[in-house]
């Protein structure tokens, strides 16, 4: 394995890290991407925010619009490849452009996605097997150990990433949580991009069936490292009218956090059991 | 048939535009340069012990007996135990026909299985270690209906018969004529578990299935695999 | 079958409205892969097994031409008749006119997906012949007048107490009562055997076709494709091209791939081998035997970019291990084949226009690939299905230019971050400090099913970074 960028030429600096904060945080949950950031200066990294990223172009990619995900990909690529790594707080970004921008790409263009892919990271990943994050010294949260705390494993993040133990490490290390394990935890949520709007209603089966999953297993919070997945399952239990609590995972390994989890108010703190 | 001909031409020349149209011995050496697939972990050192352990696990019965004579008595004991007569059919395989039969009072009729018979007995040509299974051979001394049409069925296999592998299962030579019409790897009795999941055997053939192996320590044999059976436990549909 | 495949949506509706079926698809959904793993595990290196088998079938798929050609010469020197048909009325002509050069009345046929691609019973019952399938699961559905649900399966969709009311129903029982499952599989037992002594002509179909000795080879649990081929004095074989192996032990390997993928066993209870008609002085076999060989579109996939398809080998797991066909049912597929390799296979077999809701009845969650004995990229397939559906404008309008409109948004960041900041800033206000929003404008396909999270705050992520960065720079 070729030596880290950051440590070439005999000298340790910091690394470079750019931090690819995906559509959903920006729109859904800032908060994701602050604790993104501060986690990975924490690690010991220079971390920038490049100015004019949007979104990796899954949607349309799994839509079929292949040569729409190609421009996507090439502008993307460009706006990364400098930085020593790319880190992203999502296994389905950090999976589209390890695995998907190569493969969409040919020549030159193929070469650097290639390159970039080498040096692209989920964040638990990142903070796991390239900087690690420390251990906290002082004891853990005691409004989180008394809560059972489920971790929802997403589909590309597993599959295409590895990413399993790394997410229940740092909760372990950083916030003292021993996650719950879901017994059907290889099981899709139902979000699926596109599918969701596309067939509401099995989507819909697939999320009860998550939740139920869930509640069966005694949790009153769901982590996990996707957004895309956490809004689908929080907008369901919604509408179903189940009250579990939904957060991105750094949001815990980070020691600030916002007020309320994912689709839960100020309103309805009174209504909490 | 001319029509035929005429859809047999469309479809080769439709698969030659797909092929490499590679000369056949390069077709040969670049199969060959693939090489062997892996085989399966094997539970115990001891082949015979492997083989009758998974007879177990196929849902039969397995015994070890030490000769010819252990075999009939076996059988005998078998048939007594679960039918208080001793009718049995055998095929005419040479072998069975060589079986002390009378020292376990059991007068067989040789032939072919009616569908009314309950007992059939078999004699195997070889066995498979890997999977529990056991081979039989179409052929005039052996008839298929009597692996099928019988609700038990008894097959007897010699030591020296119990190869590890599947591909041992047939050993082709170079000649077609060493080509049975039928060859059967049979690894259980008839089951289904079609109707909500619940295994049931039976299903078409064989409601039961006991396998006799005729080796030196077979009834050692026999205890080691029943141990090593034991071991494993395995999840099922529901019975 | 008539294909419903363009209703997909709506099958699977009225499969979800069903509270018990849906929990039987669940319970499925949970043992199934429980069996697999435990098969697998019990093999050892089941991926090197796998890679193996994959090399073997690309091997043998580029050079189709060759071990078809060996397969014919060595068929027809055992003795059979090599019939061969482009399509599924072809092949089902050619059964039908050997059937009545038999003067055959009673068919006996085993479980084949390719006779259900061809509608091959329809054929021969409108031609006046008895047939019966004599796999319960098949014999079941024959009855009951429905399509199969699962490739392995068939009608593993119909609780036990349904099959018992099917039986009172239509088998002559007299007094005699059924009791469990057993009892159930006894009653079947007893009137497909007779069936099997009476018949004219047995039909089945093969898992593999042995280049080199030209055997083919039928595997079944129940011991009923035995039985087809060798009681009734006629058998005909229908099979498709991509069952080509080039020998034994290639067929060996398969075999240890195939029951531990559908059910987890090492190896089904009868896997077995036929070369051709009785020989002198056997007391039992087909006088007569014919080996249908079917295209039917396996010449197109072959030459097209979804060649790797034909490497399926029906084992079942991909629809087991899928999270949308345990909630929808395989009945919502509208075709033969269910799950994600029907999802590819329907649309190459028939046509894209009338099954093109199935590839996108997929989450891409990759666990079909997990699975796949094969090694076929069953996600990969199902996306660039996608993509031709794009292209060929059978994706809806509005999707169609959604995406366009999308992916030119992000790559124009000024324009994309003028609407983030206007959808937040509108998503905030309609949700007027509640959690979430009950309904979305623009979005029906998300709302009808699930609330939206309102956004965390009243602007994006990239509006706060940016104002602070111009706030510290702006010292």
């Amino acid at each position: 394995m070729s030596p880290a960028p950051h440590t070439r030429k005999g000298r340790s600096r910091r690394p470079k890290v750019a931090l690819f904060v995906t559509c959903l945080a920006d729109v859904f949950r800032p908060s994701v991407a602050f604790a993104s950031l501060a986690l990975l200066k924490a690690a010991g990294c220079r971390v920038s925010v490049p100015e004019a990223q949007t979104c990796c172009g899954q949607p349309g990619y799994n839509s079929g619009d292949y040569r729409g995900a190609r421009d996507v990909a090439k502008r993307v690529i460009g706006m990364l490849e400098n930085a020593d790594y790319v880190v992203a707080p999502s296994g389905s970004c950090a999976g589209m452009i390890v695995k998907h921008y190569p493969s969409l790409l040919e020549g030159e263009w193929k070469e650097r996605a290639q390159a970039l892919a080498s040096r692209t990271w989920e964040i638990c990943s990142f903070l796991t097997d390239v900087m690690p994050l420390a251990a906290v010294d002082q004891a853990p949260e005691a409004a989180l150990t008394r809560r059972r705390i489920a971790y929802h494993d997403s589909c590309a993040g597993l599959r295409e990433l590895n990413i399993r133990e790394q997410p229940r490490r740092l909760l372990r290390k950083r916030a003292g949580v021993e996650t719950v394990e879901l017994e059907k935890r290889d099981v899709c949520c139902g979000f699926g991009g596109t599918f969701c709007a596309k067939m509401p209603e099995i989507s819909a089966t697939m999320a009860s069936e998550k939740l139920r999953d869930a509640i069966d297993s005694g949790a009153d919070m769901l982590v996990g490292g996707d957004l895309g997945c956490l809004l689908s399952l929080a907008g369901r239990a919604s509408r179903e009218g189940i009250y579990l609590e939904f957060r991105h995972v750094v949001e815990l390994i980070h020691d600030q956090r916002s007020k309320e989890g994912i689709g839960a108010s100020n309103a309805n703190e009174t209504d909490t059991q | 048939m001319d029509d035929n001909k005429g859809a047999q031409s469309i479809i080769e020349a439709r698969v030659r535009t797909s092929s490499r149209r590679a000369d056949p011995r390069d077709i040969a050496h670049e199969l060959r340069a693939i090489g062997r697939g892996p085989a399966a972990r094997s539970r115990h050192r001891d082949t015979h012990v492997t083989f009758l352990a998974n007879v177990l696990d196929n849902h039969g019965d397995a015994r070890g007996v030490e000769n010819r004579s252990g075999a009939v008595a076996c059988i005998g004991d078998y048939v007594a135990r679960r039918f208080g007569r001793r009718k049995v059919v055998a095929g005419k395989d040479a072998r069975l026909a060589a079986l002390p039969w009378r020292e376990a009072g059991l007068l067989p009729r040789f032939g072919v299985v009616d569908s009314g018979d309950k007992v059939s007995v078999s004699y195997a040509r070889r066995a498979i270690a890997e999977t529990g299974s056991i081979v039989l051979e179409s052929g005039r001394d052996s008839p298929v209906s009597n692996s099928l049409l019988a609700e038990n069925h008894i097959v007897l296999v010699d030591a020296a018969d119990v190869y590890d592998r599947l591909e041992d299962a047939w050993h082709s030579g170079n000649t077609d004529s060493n080509r049975p019409r039928c060859l059967q790897i049979i690894s259980g009795p008839s089951s289904t578990a079609d109707i909500a999941l619940n295994m049931v055997y039976g299903a078409q053939g064989p409601k039961a299935w006991l396998v006799i192996l005729i080796a030196t320590d077979g009834p050692g044999l026999a205890k080691t695999a029943r141990d090593v059976a034991a071991i494993r436990a395995r999840p099922g549909a529901r019975s | 079958m008539k294909q419903t495949s363009a209703t997909f949506l709506q099958n699977a509706h009225e499969a979800m409205l069903q509270p018990q079926r849906s929990v039987n698809r669940q319970q499925l959904g949970t043992m199934m892969p429980q069996l697999r793993d435990s098969g697998v595990a019990s093999f050892g290196d089941f991926d090197a097994l796998r890679s193996h088998v994959s090399e073997v079938r690309t091997h043998t798929l580029d050079h189709l031409d060759h071990y078809l050609d060996s397969y014919v010469k060595q068929a027809t020197q055992n003795g059979n008749e090599v019939h061969f048909a482009r399509d599924g009325d072809e092949l089902n002509r050619l059964v039908s006119d050997i059937c009545q050069r038999h003067e055959a009345r009673k068919i006996v046929k085993g479980k084949s997906m390719v006779t259900e691609e061809t509608a091959l019973n329809d054929h021969l019952m409108a031609e006046g012949f008895q047939v019966t399938e004599t796999d319960l699961g098949e014999y079941i559905l024959q009855e009951a007048g429905e399509t199969p649900s699962h490739i392995v399966g068939p009608a593993l969709h119909k609780p036990e107490a349904e099959i018992r009311d099917l039986f009172l129903d239509r088998h002559d029982l007299g007094d005699r009562e059924l009791g469990d499952a057993a009892a159930l599989v006894a009653e079947a037992r007893g009137l497909l055997r007779q069936r099997f002594l009476d018949a004219d002509v047995g039909i089945i179909g093969a898992n593999a076709l042995i280049a080199e000795s030209g055997y083919s080879l039928l595997v079944t649990n129940e011991g009923n494709g035995d039985l087809c081929a060798n009681l009734p004095p006629v058998l005909i074989v229908c099979t498709t091209l991509e069952r080509l192996l080039p020998r034994f032990e290639d067929a060996m390997d398969l075999l240890r791939l195939l029951a531990r993928s559908a059910t987890g066993q090492p190896i089904s209870c009868y896997s077995t081998l036929y070369s051709g008609p009785r020989r002198d002085g056997e007391e039992d076999g087909p006088l007569e035997t014919h080996i249908i060989l079917l295209d039917n579109r396996r010449t197109d996939i072959l030459a097209s970019d979804y060649r790797e398809m034909l490497h399926c080998v029906r084992c079942g797991a991909c629809l087991n291990h899928c999270p949308v066909y345990v909630a929808a049912g395989g009945h919502a597929y509208g075709w033969v084949y269910p799950g994600p390799m029907g999802s590819i296979l329907t649309p190459l077999l028939t046509s894209l226009e009338a099954s093109h809701d199935l590839p996108n009845a997929c989450t891409a969650c990759g666990r079909c690939e997990e699975v796949c004995p094969a090694n076929i990229a069953l996600p990969d397939l199902l996306r660039d299905l996608r993509q031709e559906e794009f292209l060929t404008q059978l994706t809806p309008r509005r999707w169609r230019l959604g995406m366009r409109a999308h992916a030119w948004l992000l790559t124009t960041p000024g324009l994309y971050r003028a609407l983030t900041t206007v959808a937040v800033r509108a998503m905030t206000w309609l949700a007027r400090g509640r959690g979430s929003l009950h309904r979305l404008p623009f979005a029906k396909g998300w709302s009808t099913a699930r609330d939206c999270p309102a956004p965390e705050s009243a602007t994006t992520f990239m509006h706060q970074y940016n104002s602070l960065r111009k706030s510290r720079h702006g010292r």
